[in-house]
Parts: C-alpha cells; sequence; structure tokens
C-alpha cells in the first residue's frame, strides 16, 4: 500500500470465545492481519462464519483480541472513546430502539458523537433525505420496514461526516435498487475522500466497489490486495470457442482435443481453450473438419473464481472445472 | 453530568415512561392506595394512620417490582438487542453506558414515587388526615433504597442472564432488610470468628434498613435531618461501590 497513510492496521490478531458448558475457548480469529489506507475502499470478504464480523467488532472496541494489536488513525483501539468520534459504524442488521422515531434516534446518536444542536439538526434532515426517507423521520422505528432500517443504519453511522466508514454487511437485506443505491453511496463517499471498510460475503459488491480485497475463511487471511494483483495480469481464464455444425465423431476425432476440452451445446460445438495461441490452433483444425467458429471470447477471471479457488481450497469443496491443458 | 450520559439517561427514561407495563403498575397501585380507605375501615385503629401505613407499603411494593424487573433489563437487554453495538461504537465510554443506564431508570422510579406520594398525601387528606410531610420523606427514604436496587441490579445484569438477575436482586432486597438482625445475632455469639463473619456479611451486603422510616412516618415522628444525611452518603458510598463493580465488569464485556 504505498503512499497511502494507514487508518487501520490489524497486527497477528487472534480471537476466540468460550463456549459450551465448561466454556471451552474456540478460536474465532487466528493471526489475522491486514490494513487500510486512507481513501480507500476495502471489501472484506469470507463466507458466513469466517470472522468477519468479529473482526469489525474488535476494530470498534465492542470485543477484545486474545492477542495482536488493532490500531485505529494510529492508535490502539478502544484506547480513546474520541477516536470513534472519526469512524462511523453500520453493524449487521442493526437494531434500535424501537419506541423511538427514526429523527428521534439519529438525534440521540447526534448527541452521543457531541455534534452541536445546529450541526445536528441540520445534518439529521440531510441524512433522512440523502438515504430515502425523508418522509420517514417522525415515524416509530417499530413501523421501519427492513430496507428502512438499513438505511437508518447508514444514516447514524454518516451522520458526523466520519472519515473511516466501517459497514458491516451493508446490503444485506436491500433489494436489487438498494443494493445499487448503497453502492453509489460508498462510491460517493470515497469521492468525498473518506475511506471505506465493509464486509460482504457477496462477491458481486466487493468487486463492484473495492480498490482492495482482503479475504478471510476460518479466521484466517486467505488472499489480500487490488483486485488486479488478485486476479493475476490480463487475467484470462481460458478462450471460449463456439463452432458449428457439430462435427462428425470421426471427424472430432481428427482434431485431437483433450478429454472432457469440448461438449455440445444445442447445434454448436463448445470448446475451452487454454489460451489465445491454443485457441488459433484449434480454429484450422475445426475448419479442416467442417465446423466454422462461431465466436471467440476470453473468459477472464474474476474475484469470484479466485474467491472460490482459495475458499474452496480450505474447505476441500471441488474446484471450478479446469479449462483445456490445465 | 457529562452530555453522553445525560443523553443515554433521557433516552432509558424516554423508553421507561414508554413501557406500558410501567403505566399498568403505576395504575393498579393507585388503585390500591386510593381504596387503601376501605382497607383502613375493615381495620382496628386510627383510619388515617393506616391509610398512610397501606399507602407507603405500596409505593414500597411497587417501586420494588419496576425497579428490580425493569433494572435487570437495563443493560441486558441492550446486549441481547444489539442496540449496545450502536451506542458503544460511539464515543462513548462503557462506565458512562452504565451510570446512563441506571440515572435513567432512576428519574423514572423519582417521577413514579413522586406521583404515588402526591396521590398518597391527597387521599389521606381527604380523609381528614392533617397535612403529613412524612409521607414525602418516607417516599424519599423508599426511593433511595430503589435507587440501591437499581445499582445492584445493573451490576447483575452485567455478568449474568435476566432470571439470575431478577433472582439474585430479589434476594439481596430480603437480606437487605434482616442484614442489621445478623450483625445482632452474630454478635451474640461466643465464637470470635461467628462475630467476625456477621459483621463482614453486614458491612458487605446492602442494609437497607437504612432507608426504612414508614413507621416513624405513620406514628408521626420525623426523620432527623442527620438521619436523612446518613441515608444519603450511604446510598451514595454503598450505591457508587456496586455501580464501579459494574462499569468495571462491563468495560471488560466481550460482545459475541
Amino acid at each position: 500500500m504505498p503512499g497511502t497513510d494507514r487508518l487501520v492496521e490489524l497486527e497477528r490478531v487472534s480471537k476466540s470465545y468460550p463456549a459450551g458448558f465448561w466454556r471451552r475457548r474456540v478460536g474465532i480469529l487466528s493471526e489475522l492481519s491486514f490494513s487500510v489506507g486512507k481513501n480507500e475502499i476495502v471489501g472484506f470478504l469470507g463466507p458466513n462464519g469466517a470472522g468477519k464480523t468479529t473482526t469489525i467488532k474488535i476494530l470498534n472496541h465492542l470485543a477484545i483480541p486474545d492477542s495482536g494489536k488493532v490500531r485505529v488513525f494510529g492508535e490502539e483501539a478502544g484506547q480513546s472513546p474520541e477516536i470513534r468520534r472519526r469512524i462511523g459504524f453500520m453493524p449487521e442488521q442493526p437494531y434500535f430502539y424501537e419506541y423511538l422515531t427514526g429523527g428521534e434516534f439519529l438525534r440521540l446518536c447526534g448527541h452521543l458523537y457531541g455534534m452541536g444542536r445546529g450541526e445536528m439538526n441540520r445534518s439529521v434532515g440531510e441524512m433522512l433525505g440523502r438515504l430515502g426517507l425523508a418522509g420517514a423521520g417522525g415515524k416509530t422505528i417499530r413501523k421501519y420496514s427492513k430496507g428502512m432500517m438499513q438505511r437508518l443504519g447508514l444514516a447514524q453511522a454518516l451522520l458526523h461526516d466520519p472519515e473511516l466508514v466501517i459497514l458491516d454487511e451493508p446490503m444485506s437485506g436491500l433489494d436489487p435498487m438498494g443494493r445499487m443505491e448503497v453502492r453509489n453511496l460508498i462510491r460517493d463517499l470515497k469521492t468525498a475522500g473518506k475511506t471505506v471498510l465493509f464486509s460482504s460475503h457477496i462477491v458481486s459488491d466487493v468487486e463492484a466497489l473495492c480498490d482492495r480485497v482482503v479475504m478471510i475463511d476460518r479466521g484466517k487471511k486467505v488472499a489480500e490486495g487490488s483486485l488486479e494483483e488478485l486476479v493475476g495480469g490480463g487475467g484470462v481464464q481460458y478462450v471460449e470457442l463456439v463452432f458449428s455444425p457439430v462435427p462428425s465423431p470421426a471427424r472430432l476425432a481428427a482434431v485431437s482435443l483433450p478429454p472432457d476440452a469440448g461438449s455440445v451445446l444445442g447445434d454448436a460445438y463448445v470448446v475451452k481453450a487454454h489460451d489465445t495461441e491454443e485457441a488459433n490452433r484449434l480454429i484450422p483444425r475445426f475448419r479442416e473438419a467442417g465446423a466454422l467458429v462461431r465466436s471467440c471470447y476470453p473468459v477472464k477471471k474474476r474475484l469470484e473464481d479466485i474467491y472460490m479457488e482459495r475458499v474452496a481450497r480450505g474447505d476441500g469443496r471441488e474446484r471450478a472445472v479446469p479449462p483445456v491443458g490445465s | 453530568m457529562p452530555d453522553r450520559i445525560l443523553s443515554i439517561a433521557a433516552n432509558t427514561f424516554r423508553e421507561t415512561i414508554r413501557n406500558k407495563i410501567m403505566y399498568a403498575i403505576l395504575a393498579f397501585a393507585l388503585l390500591v392506595i386510593g381504596l387503601s380507605y376501605f382497607l383502613a375501615d375493615l381495620s382496628v385503629g386510627e383510619l388515617t394512620r393506616i391509610i398512610v401505613d397501606v399507602g407507603l407499603a405500596c409505593i414500597h411494593f411497587f417501586g420494588v417490582i419496576v425497579a428490580v424487573f425493569i433494572g435487570i433489563t437495563l443493560v441486558n437487554q441492550e446486549m441481547e438487542r444489539r442496540t449496545v453495538y450502536l451506542i458503544l461504537s460511539k464515543p462513548v465510554r462503557r462506565w458512562e453506558f452504565v451510570v446512563g443506564k441506571a440515572a435513567g431508570l432512576s428519574g423514572t422510579l423519582a417521577l413514579i414515587v413522586l406521583v404515588m406520594a402526591v396521590v398518597l398525601f391527597l387521599v389521606h387528606r381527604a380523609y381528614g388526615g392533617r397535612p403529613e410531610a412524612g409521607i414525602f420523606i418516607a417516599s424519599a427514604g423508599i426511593y433511595m433504597e430503589l435507587v440501591l436496587l437499581i445499582c445492584l441490579a445493573s451490576l447483575f445484569s452485567t455478568f449474568t442472564t435476566p432470571v439470575l438477575s431478577a433472582i439474585f436482586t430479589i434476594a439481596m432486597f430480603l437480606v437487605g432488610h434482616v442484614s442489621k438482625d445478623l450483625l445482632f445475632f452474630g454478635g451474640r455469639s461466643d465464637v470470635p470468628a461467628v462475630r467476625w463473619l456477621s459483621e463482614g456479611v453486614f458491612y458487605a451486603l446492602p442494609n437497607l434498613e437504612n432507608f426504612n422510616w414508614k413507621n416513624e412516618v405513620v406514628y408521626g415522628k420525623l426523620r432527623s435531618a442527620g438521619v436523612l444525611l446518613n441515608a444519603g452518603s450511604y446510598l451514595v458510598f454503598y450505591g457508587g461501590a456496586v455501580l464501579l463493580l459494574a462499569c468495571l465488569l462491563f468495560a471488560r464485556k466481550d460482545f459475541k
């Protein structure tokens, strides 16, 4: 992370919780290290139960690590509550005081952030409007839908214009339109010079937004880097070729494809070539077999493939079908 | 009091005051106070004195119900509902949260005890009793006891379940009214260890009889300022120590 100030730093952080009748400690995080630089959007990606929420709780001093160092804005997390004035945090599926109205709750948050009355009232109105809750500020939270609660959670996190925004599963429970709005909001935060760390188990959300990704599984970091770094140079996974008509079995044998490299799909024959060189070698051979190329396109490696590789490797689950030649 | 404690206290006050169960308890208490005339009519003795006696017992009983059963949920409910995440992730110290919650419920109880005391005062007057300031003094004693119970309930709710918190707090309430007897009987023992033990237990357990001035009020004897000051100091030191312990335990609390 050259040339960036580190707003969040975790160094070999481990965490366990007592569980069961004998209160034996069960490990949640194991020597987790990563950092978040200024004005970055960092996606914290991992399957359910990987330890994302625990990590985020540690950053907000809601959980205390067994070992390791956690620094936020260069200070040890939890040492000074004043640091939290510079952070906006939204927990996963936030719960609110249901007897309050949305406006009352935001004003309570404003008081706790130490905002002045004028600044608070202005900010509450602005946040309610920005998050599509302008008409719901006077409604008790008990009557809010799940999506409205999520928006209110975002509003309380952004109310005091924090430098660092930490969001735990911000898209959870939102419809496609709501997810799009949250994505835009996160992008706007970056444009405004803010730093965002958000957790998700939805790869496409992370891929669409993040400058960098930290991937964890079962409490351990399995990958960290920018999208380019993670998917590799160019990122071409294989080249898909579609030929038609389907060659006869005898002619197909003459092409001498590796076993399982091609398959019949309707009236076409689909082949996965390892790279463009191999694709160029295959095209004349298929033409000789009486099949013309209908389409040819490189399938790029995506974050989801990396996620499946890294997480599946740790889990013993099967990996994606390998392309020709691999 | 820092603004953050005030904000948390005000929110707790608002939460408890919007709790419908609270109104049910208050309505029932006021009904009992209002009907104390009929109870007094059935009893042998001075009518107005029995009204005060029954009324103060009623304030005490219903006050304890509110203090214990809302007190035990103060911190615990915030953890169960995870609303605590939203509060403690802001620039709020954990002790400010515990103190704010206890202060908010103390405010609610002050209002409830005051309403009940005023109603008792009016009922007493309506049935020919002379203006009795002692009702308010005895109610102040009851209120101090309730604040101490809130501190105890807050302490238990930081480390155990609501059911166990309720059991512990009620046990403290019961023992708190006989702790002086423990000291008395222990002091009569010939075995020094028993005497020391009874003394140790007496100082460790709350002495809620410090706040019990109901009998004096019923018999028209007002407590001296010295006794009131003594009770107030006891509340500040014992209640403060209990709340301090609650804050220390809560400061190391891990939220799963």
